[in-house]
């Protein structure tokens, strides 16, 4: 939403923030899942710092927005899962990003 | 910092993370242990065993790392599949590398045939053309230790040489000045690794079902 159209309805431009992005844990997997193409769970796990299980709640409530794509498969007898954005994830992304800056760029030095 | 450099240092590091185990280091000390012991073995087996047996020696090397990546390396780092951006910069890499091996082996196969046209400039122009390489290497692959690597290894010719004429060395100097750079870029290398086995166990448990 731009900052017009964010005005007219009165609201605060970071009212219109997407919060599920805007989680300090969910921001940093989707940072690191925006600039490759796929990555497993142990890079994800390794790049962000997170526990097995912060990881995998989050990435459930991205799957859910439909931001994610996972996909499991065994390799040997191991469970190995695969991770990468959707076109959906990608776009949101992107306009959360282009919401920061244009938030971040108007406050006075 | 802006986001959009912000995003391009975290592309970086995910690619670094690639090095972080030091097996490039090792498998780079072990080429240039080649040019360290050829030069002694030529003495016994000739000038062409004395370098046929390196490529047995380079095969085992090359399967141990592939192994330890695999086995080792992976389950503790994980997989990733790197976006178009760095896929097209490693395949003008790829490019590069060719066209400055072809040069070299040209550069390599002139020599050879006319020792007087290169006379005292050979050690000087082999430090050139290791440099070019593994600054070349340095900038595409995004790891900086390379151009110290190639800084160093550049030096290698030429300090041998000075060596041997001074008559302090036998072979150029080749076998104690490849031979010492060469042992410093294995042992950089193997500290890395440990470093890597150490700060980063297998991970506790199983990937959990709901992720």
């Amino acid at each position: 939403m731009s900052q017009v159209q964010t005005e007219e309805a009165g609201r605060h431009p970071l009212a219109d923030i997407n919060t599920l992005i805007h989680a300090p844990a969910r921001l940093m997997v989707l940072t690191n899942l925006y600039v490759v193409t796929s990555a497993d769970y142990v890079f994800l796990m390794r790049q962000t710092g997170l526990t097995w299980g912060n990881l995998s709640a989050h990435l459930s409530k991205l799957e859910e927005a439909g931001y994610v794509a996972v996909e499991k498969e065994f390799r040997g007898k191991k469970p190995h899962t695969t991770v990468r954005l959707t076109d959906e994830g990608r776009a949101a992304f992107r306009e959360y990003k282009r919401s920061m800056q244009q938030v971040l760029d108007d406050l006075p030095d | 910092m802006s986001e959009r450099i912000s995003l391009k240092e975290t592309e970086r590091q995910a690619f670094r993370a690639t090095f972080r185990d030091g097996l490039w280091d090792v498998l780079l000390g072990c080429i240039m242990l080649q040019f360290a012991i050829a030069p002694l073995l030529s003495t016994r087996l000739g000038d062409f065993w004395s370098s046929a047996v390196w490529l047995p020696f380079f095969l085992l090397v090359y399967l141990v790392i592939l192994l330890l990546r695999k086995y080792v390396v992976k389950p503790r780092l994980g997989t990733v599949k790197f976006g178009p951006a760095r896929t097209r910069r490693l395949m003008h890499f790829s490019l590069v590398m060719l066209v400055v091996n072809i040069l070299a082996l040209a550069l390599g196969i002139v020599a050879a045939l006319n020792p007087t046209l290169v006379g005292s400039m050979a050690p000087i122009a082999l430090g050139v053309m290791i440099l070019a390489g593994l600054s070349l290497m340095a900038y595409f692959l995004d790891y900086p230790i390379l151009y110290v690597y190639g800084v160093l290894l550049a030096l290698a010719p030429p300090v041998g040489e000075w060596l041997w004429r001074n008559k302090l060395v036998a072979h150029h100097g080749f076998p104690v000045t490849f031979g010492i750079l060469a042992a410093l870029m294995i042992l950089i290398g193997l500290v890395k690794f440990v470093a890597l086995l150490r700060r980063y166990p297998l991970p506790a448990t199983d990937e959990p079902e709901g992720a």
